[in-house]
């Protein structure tokens, strides 16, 4: 009874907001997508400019905060030279790594907790415990566990990932729409052909959905890991420019990173379009 | 089994059969209580009962997706253990599998039951070509409309040949023209087959047009058989005009008399 008079209420008052909301989104077009890419252009010449100014006027204290051109030129250096590549490879293999063993490592217990109750009930307190605590504590012991090469900027890129995964994989085994399951078991599905062809599917999406976040967190934890101690790696880099208050060099790194985790990310906002292909577009 | 075996056998019987679900709350709720019905083999059966009668129940206990509380569920003579492996079942919300094109979702039930994937996909073709899909075997369900979904459905269930169909108000999201349609695609692909069919609707009109016979259930909870109609309406039945056959007319004053005051209850007993 109740829902009926709040859904009764709720009807006027939405079409009340709808009208003046599109009666104003309509008669104004959009920028046109060139011409906006024309003003974030704009802008960032804008802000770099300014700093580049301020910085030469003596406003802005270049020994912190450099000066958008010499970044500029510290970055073609170590491109030019070729100084960078080998950081920016191990890096990356590490995020690699990090990203399949921490997903594998969530998919398969994530799994299993979602279809055993009892070892779910088991785990809980305790993925709960690891999960609050600060993964970066974790670093020191994986130096002292693994040394200074790949293995410990893995382990705790893997700390980092398979939370991610394995809590998504678990919502989304758990989540999965008893009409579908109900409606395999009655083609003739068996369990195997269950998780085959319902579960795991179903799982999958929840996976990729956190892909985004879980190779970012990949990512994350490779530079951190090499920043708190490595012998190469892009966060090495910056923290040994860190160490001889070479400014330029902090903000090259950090500039390579970004521009490299944003191919990153085309590549997988790709692949999830791609392995996501049967899902509605949203607002299509 | 062979025909002339299964002939006399019910197709699926259920027999005083009653659900009782525990509640949250720790007390118990009867779905349905002491329900008989017999469906033959070749018969078309639809259930018709107010909102919240547990009609979905009776179906579940004939699946084997429910083991009735009291009482047996047969098919064809055996008890129904687990899955009922002799039926398909249509469901009242999308049921096909989001990540799967047409094809592939109508072909799931062949694959399932260890079919080679080609032979599998040439008779879900035969079977899209039926419902009227054949350009559509590579979508996936969310680009089709609500009917064309319907349609899958239909496909999905029938191409492992059941003996059974139980179908719960499959049409029910429908507008009415499109459900109309596919009711008469549904008496067409039926009429050949000797299936026996349970159907369940809240639609009495559509009840009473496909049928050979209406059950009625009362209102909920611990819903029972209120009444059962035989629908003598001849075969092959034009559905558009049916509804203006005086024998339809007449039927349907009669079954509405009672569904009407087992609704009547219903809203009471929501006031209250």
């Amino acid at each position: 009874m109740s829902t009926t008079t709040i859904r009764a209420d709720a009807a006027p008052a939405a079409s009340a907001v709808r009208p003046p909301r599109s009666s104003r989104a309509r008669p104004r077009s959009e920028t046109p997508a060139m011409l906006m890419r024309f003003y974030q252009l704009l802008l960032t010449a804008l802000v770099l400019g300014a700093w580049e100014i301020l910085g030469r006027a003596g406003v802005i204290d270049t020994f912190f905060f450099s000066l958008p051109s010499a970044i500029g030129v510290a970055v073609w250096d170590w491109i030019a030279s070729g100084f960078i590549f080998p950081h920016l490879w191990i890096t990356l293999q590490e995020a690699l790594y990090a990203f399949i063993i921490g997903t594998g490592l969530g998919l398969i217990l994530g799994f299993l907790l979602a279809r055993v109750r009892f070892l779910e009930r088991l785990f809980e307190p305790f993925v709960q415990m690891f999960n609050a605590l600060p993964r970066v504590v974790l670093a020191p012991i994986f130096l002292l566990w693994f040394g200074l090469g790949i293995e410990s900027k893995v382990a705790f890129g893997v700390t980092l990932v398979f939370f991610i995964v394995f809590f998504n994989v678990l919502q989304g085994v758990k989540s999965v729409d008893k009409v579908l399951l109900d409606n395999a078991r009655m083609l003739g599905a068996t369990e195997r052909h269950l998780i085959q062809h319902v579960v795991l599917p179903s799982a999958l999406t929840w996976i990729f959905s956190s892909l985004h976040i879980s190779v970012g967190f990949a990512i994350v934890g490779a530079v951190v890991g090499e920043y708190l101690g490595a012998a190469a790696g892009v966060g090495y880099v910056i923290a040994q420019a860190q160490g001889v208050f070479d400014t330029e060099g902090v903000f090259a790194g950090m500039f390579i990173l970004m521009i490299v985790v944003l191919f990153v990310d085309l590549g997988v906002n790709r692949l999830e379009r791609y392995l996501l292909r049967w899902r509605p577009v949203p607002g299509a | 089994m062979t025909s002339t075996e299964t002939a006399h056998v019910p197709a699926v019987q259920l027999d005083a059969c009653t659900k009782e679900f525990v509640t949250p709350q720790g007390g118990s709720y009867f779905a349905v209580k002491g329900i008989d019905l017999t469906v033959m083999p070749g018969k078309f059966v639809s259930i018709v009962g107010p909102t919240g009668c547990g009609k979905s129940t009776v179906l579940n206990m004939a699946a084997g997706l429910m083991a009735p509380s009291e009482g047996e569920a047969r098919s064809f003579g055996a008890p129904v253990v687990g899955v009922n492996r002799r039926a398909s079942y249509m469901f009242q919300q999308d049921a096909l599998l989001p990540w799967k094109t047409v094809l592939d979702n109508v072909s799931l039930g062949l694959i399932m039951r260890g079919v080679g994937k080609k032979e599998a996909a040439a008779e879900a073709r035969r079977w899209l070509a039926k419902v009227g899909l054949s350009n559509f075997e590579d979508r996936y369900p969310h680009q089709l409309s609500g009917g064309m979904r319907k349609r899958t459905s239909i496909a999905q269930a029938w191409i492992v040949n059941p003996d059974i169909l139980l179908m719960d108000e499959p049409f029910s999201a429908l507008d009415v023209q499109t459900r109309q349609i596919m009711e008469n695609e549904l008496l067409d692909i039926w009429q050949e087959s000797g299936k026996a069919v349970i159907f369940i609707t809240h639609d009495l009109d559509e009840a009473i047009a496909l049928s050979d016979e209406v059950v009625l259930l009362s209102a909920g909870p611990a819903s029972h058989v209120v009444a059962r109609y035989d629908i003598t309406l001849p075969r092959p039945r034009n559905l558009l005009e049916i509804r203006d056959d005086p024998q339809f007319v007449e039927l349907h004053r009669e079954i509405w008399g009672k569904l009407r005051d087992e609704v009547a209850k219903t809203y009471a007993a929501k006031a209250a």
